[in-house]
């Protein structure tokens, strides 16, 4: 287990390497450079030199690369090019909503998706299964942007249920505001519980076939006995692999909700940074997304390994 | 009243858009402390039956009709609360495959005491009391150990009886064993079969053992039951039901026997067709298409039960076996079924395959290097030759490498040392690219067609794939080529445009023969090719084997854990154990008498379909089970389970060694005779 810890652990440091290699070639490879696009169109060439070498964009990309890598290893990464601030700060500003936001509606998914996964397989092509089959076809299809819009449109707008009251900024406003949270929350739920209990629902009828099911109703098992006490603990080990591996997706859907519901949050920090050409602070949330997801298949392996006594990672 | 009266049960199963009759009006009963044996092919209903018994049966399956009373009280009237009382407390169960049948995730000691708990009510510490010592029971090795082990931490023996504990728990009155031991190895399959006897007779209990092997249930049942498209066409005592058969399907049985052939050195017999379907079965006897005694009666009408004088209850207008036959009757069985046919016998040339010191080790890794700690050694230095259209047999428990020399001979695995000659190259020494062109000299054969099939691939494209790989001749040469191998294994040309599971088990090993003689190789290796099919179906495969073999000069290596296959085809038998050749020689001379106390172990555990031989049986056969391969015993690998080892046996290893002048070896200090 620690020699597969320690493996795991390099492995990961070398993939967040390549990450943050390719992510600074491609920002490099935009027309014109970065300063041309902070500056504008009508900027000087007096005017270009003068940025690019203030921010050392005049030294080898190599060379850029290594005071890059060198303040990461330190703890900085970087500074805004156009707000000044650093990009450190500018993280621990957003990242507490965001984090609040992707938590809480992955608690919701799971608490909802398990049960009506489970409701599903054990009816089975009944009414209830092929509806519910209808609803999160309809909810996996449908882009999260607009399910995010219609539900701001008709609760915020058209029905004034929630004020639209201050943008969240922080996490304190963020916990302080739940009626603020609703619906950027339910609108990542919705989504996600579609996918998921379409998942739980083929992993409990995966496991209702297995042979053990018969031994268990064999041995005098009552049905519910022998869904809760053997289905269901079998059915959960896929869903939690499941859970480690939508990490990252989870953090894409965070950013347009995040734009929709005015939610200044890590997401919409990146978003805002890319369209301004702020290239450090893409770099330093894009190599944090990376963490997040390198991270989440490392979760995702141990608690698969906690579940099933016959998976050991070596 | 008996302990379980069956009545006129009968069992639809519904599908999509039909309704199959999977058991069709059977009754029979089971006294209390008696062994009944159901068996019958795939598909006869014996499953269901038993499944109908414990109301067990699959989802949509409508519940059976008819009555099923287990001490009076008929168990199909009782609700589902009700029923579940009787389940695992009443009846037990145990089912095929211990291994799937067992929740992965939960410890045995947990799932044994789970049944205690839910019929007695008990506490947890209770319960687990009673698991431990249920364990002990069954013979399971240090109980307390074992009952906090997961399923996955077992041998498939200590499997099954962890699963035989979770029925007893509650020392039912009937225990249902459903092919109990089809999983297993052989010598295993004795010792639970042993077990499940006497816990018979110490909790006084009554068996249902159904099953497909007639070897199994010989010495076994007190009475049979055989069945057949759903119905029960005979029943009686096993010792007359085996003397003296009176239905011509059981004849039949008994006829596909590879140990029958390979006693009289005749064909063996196959029963031609397939069962009926029993979505709709004729009104007439359900037998009569595949039947060689039938008559026009059979064909009118469905033929009533019949009791003779002794007892014996068949359901047939035209009874084989000695009681009542006129002479009308037996016209036609002299002119159209006792023609035997004698083996054909080919020629066996010169020396095609030499393998000599083959080695295979599978390194362990361990640590964050992955460092190698140690070795599984799966072969240990084998050799042996296969001569031109000979066979030659390899038979062993699993684990024995009997299949791991399949593969090195067949190019899936690399060779860690030795060589393998054939034709005068050694194919361990060959580069990858030259020895992919002679993988069409040697051509395996699977157990499992239909795995080993693309589903999505016609059978004319599977069939012709190693001609394309090969560059056999243009696109209507090898066209050509298919329909003559379709031809020569008995397949119409019009089954070519279908898919693998359009076919039935016997047509689809069919058809993967086919694909291993496309190539036209000189040698297949054939794993447990008839393993998955029903003696009647596999009887088919084994003679056209034999067959294609006289005619093409084709010689095989022919790996199988059953014995009496393996000598029905084989010249020559190589027994294996845990990596190493323990005996090699003439079939019939390992056979009858062997020099190695694992071979000598390996017979005397084979189930023979004869009840008197069965009863008689005084060697305990191989006991205890497989040692790892990870660290093997030193010297003589079998000395741990070897009745007649010494000293001398853990320190040095026995080199094979010629015993008289027919070509039998063996590798014993102290053999059997000399």
């Amino acid at each position: 287990m620690t020699a597969y810890l320690i493996r795991r652990t390099l492995q990961s440091i070398a993939t967040l390497f390549i990450v943050s290699l390719a992510t600074f070639g491609l920002l490099h490879l935009m027309p014109n450079g970065v300063v041309r696009g902070m500056l504008g169109q009508r900027a000087t060439p007096q005017q270009i030199a003068y940025v690019t070498h203030k921010l050392g964009l005049d030294k080898h990309i190599w060379d850029q690369y290594w005071i890059w890598i060198k303040n990461l290893l330190h703890g900085d990464l970087g500074t805004s090019y156009i707000r000044n601030q650093s990009v450190d700060n500018l993280v621990k500003e957003t990242l507490g909503q965001s984090a609040y936001l992707v938590g809480l509606a992955l608690l919701l998914t799971i608490v909802l998706a398990v049960p009506i996964g489970v409701l599903q397989a054990t009816r089975r092509n009944t009414v209830t299964d092929y509806t519910i089959t209808t609803l999160s076809f309809i909810g996996y299809a449908v882009p999260v942007f607009f399910i995010g819009v219609i539900l701001r449109d008709i609760f915020q707008v058209k029905l004034h249920w929630i004020p639209t009251a201050n943008q969240i900024d922080s996490f304190s406003s963020a916990f302080g505001q739940p009626e603020q949270m609703v619906l950027p929350v339910g609108t990542l739920v919705i989504g996600l519980v579609a996918g998921y209990s379409r998942y739980m629902r083929s992993a409990m009828l995966d496991e209702l076939t297995q042979d053990y099911v018969r031994t268990a109703i064999a041995k005098g098992a009552t049905k519910r006995r022998v869904l809760y006490r053997h289905v269901l603990r079998n059915a959960l080990i896929p869903m939690a692999t499941l859970v480690g591996l939508s990490l990252p997706g989870l953090v894409g859907g965070a950013l347009l909700v995040e734009q929709i519901f005015n939610i200044q949050g890590i997401g919409l920090l990146t978003i805002n940074a890319a369209q301004q050409n702020d290239f450090v602070v893409v770099l330093g949330t894009t190599m944090l997304t990376a963490l997040v997801t390198v991270l989440g298949s490392l979760v995702a392996d141990i608690s698969y390994a906690a579940l099933d006594p016959r998976v050991r990672l070596t | 009243m008996a302990l379980l009266e069956v009545q006129n049960l009968h069992t639809q199963i519904k599908l999509k858009r039909s309704v199959v009759q999977a058991v069709d009006g059977i009754s029979f009963s089971v006294e209390a402390g008696e062994t009944i044996g159901i068996v019958g092919e795939s598909g006869c209903g014996k499953t269901m039956t038993a499944m109908s018994i414990m109301r067990l049966l699959p989802n949509g399956g409508s519940s059976p009709e008819g009555s099923i009373f287990l001490d009076g009280r008929d168990l199909l009237q009782l609700d589902e609360e009700e029923m579940a009382g009787v389940r695992g407390n009443e009846i037990g169960m145990i089912f095929q495959d211990p291994m799937t049948s067992l929740n992965p995730t939960m410890t045995i000691g947990r799932q044994i005491s789970e049944s205690v708990r839910i019929h007695r009510g008990t506490g947890k510490k209770e319960a687990h009391e009673r698991a431990v010592e249920v364990l002990q029971l069954v013979g399971m090795p240090s109980p307390m150990q074992r009952a906090q082990d997961y399923p996955h931490q077992l041998s498939g023996g200590m499997r099954q009886r962890a699963m035989i504990a979770i029925a007893l728990a509650n020392e039912p009155k009937l225990l249902i064993a459903d092919e109990p031991t089809t999983a297993l190895d052989v010598t295993v399959q004795k010792q639970i079969l042993e077990l499940i006897d006497s816990l018979r007779e110490r909790l006084g209990m009554a068996v249902i053992l159904v099953t497909h092997d007639l070897g199994v249930i010989a010495g076994r049942a007190d009475r049979v039951n055989v069945m057949y498209a759903g119905r029960i066409v005979e029943t009686t005592q096993t010792e007359r039901l085996y003397a003296n058969p009176r239905h011509p399907y059981t004849e039949a049985l008994f006829d596909s026997l590879p140990e029958r052939g390979a006693e009289s050195g005749t064909r063996l017999y196959s029963i031609p067709g397939l069962p009926p379907d029993l979505t709709d079965p004729p009104k007439v006897c359900r037998f009569s298409p595949r039947c060689r005694y039938a008559q026009d009666d059979c064909r009118a009408q469905d033929p009533p039960y019949r009791v003779d004088e002794v007892g014996h209850e068949f359901a047939c207008f035209h009874p084989v076996g000695a009681a009542e036959r006129s002479g009308e009757d037996l016209k036609v069985t002299l002119s159209e079924a006792t023609s035997r046919q004698e083996l054909p016998a080919g020629e066996i040339g010169d020396v095609l395959l030499e393998v000599s010191d083959l080695v295979k080790d599978y390194p362990i890794t361990k640590g964050l290097l992955r460092r190698q700690i140690g070795t599984v050694s799966a072969v240990a230095g084998v050799s042996f030759t296969i001569r031109r259209g000979e066979t030659v047999g390899l038979v062993g428990e699993s684990g024995c490498g009997k299949t791991t020399v399949a593969k090195l001979i067949v190019g899936l695995e690399d060779t860690t040392s030795g060589a393998m000659k054939l034709s005068g190259a050694d194919l361990a020494a060959l580069k990858a690219r030259d020895r992919r062109k002679r993988s069409k000299d040697v051509q395996l054969m699977f157990q499992d067609s239909y795995a080993a099939m693309d589903p999505r691939m016609r059978v004319r494209t599977v069939v012709r794939e190693p001609l394309d790989i090969q560059k056999v001749g243009d696109k209507a040469a090898r066209e050509a080529r298919i329909r003559e191998l379709f031809d020569q294994v008995g397949l119409p040309a019009s089954a070519l445009e279908r898919y693998p599971h359009e076919f039935s088990g016997g047509q689809r090993q069919r058809v993967g023969f086919a694909r291993a003689l496309a190539p036209a190789p000189k040698l297949i290796v054939a794993d447990e090719p008839v393993s998955a099919l029903d003696v009647s179906i596999q009887s088919q495969v084994l003679n056209l084997m034999k067959d294609l073999q006289t005619e093409l000069g084709l010689s095989y290596l022919f790996i199988s854990h059953d014995l009496s296959v393996v000598r029905y085809l084989s010249d020559r038998i190589g027994v294996m154990y845990l990596g190493k050749l323990v005996e090699i020689g003439p079939a019939e001379a390992v056979y009858s008498r062997p020099i190695h106390h694992y071979t000598r172990g390996l017979l005397d555990t084979i189930p023979v379909a004869d009840p008197e031989v069965e009863k008689a049986k005084a060697s305990a056969g191989v006991a205890g089970e497989l040692p790892s391969a990870i660290d093997p015993p030193s010297g003589c690998r079998f000395r741990t389970r070897c009745p007649a080892a010494q000293e001398l046996c853990a320190q040095v290893e026995p080199p094979l060694a010629p015993f008289g002048s027919d070509g039998h070896e063996a590798a014993c200090h102290f053999p059997i005779w000399k």
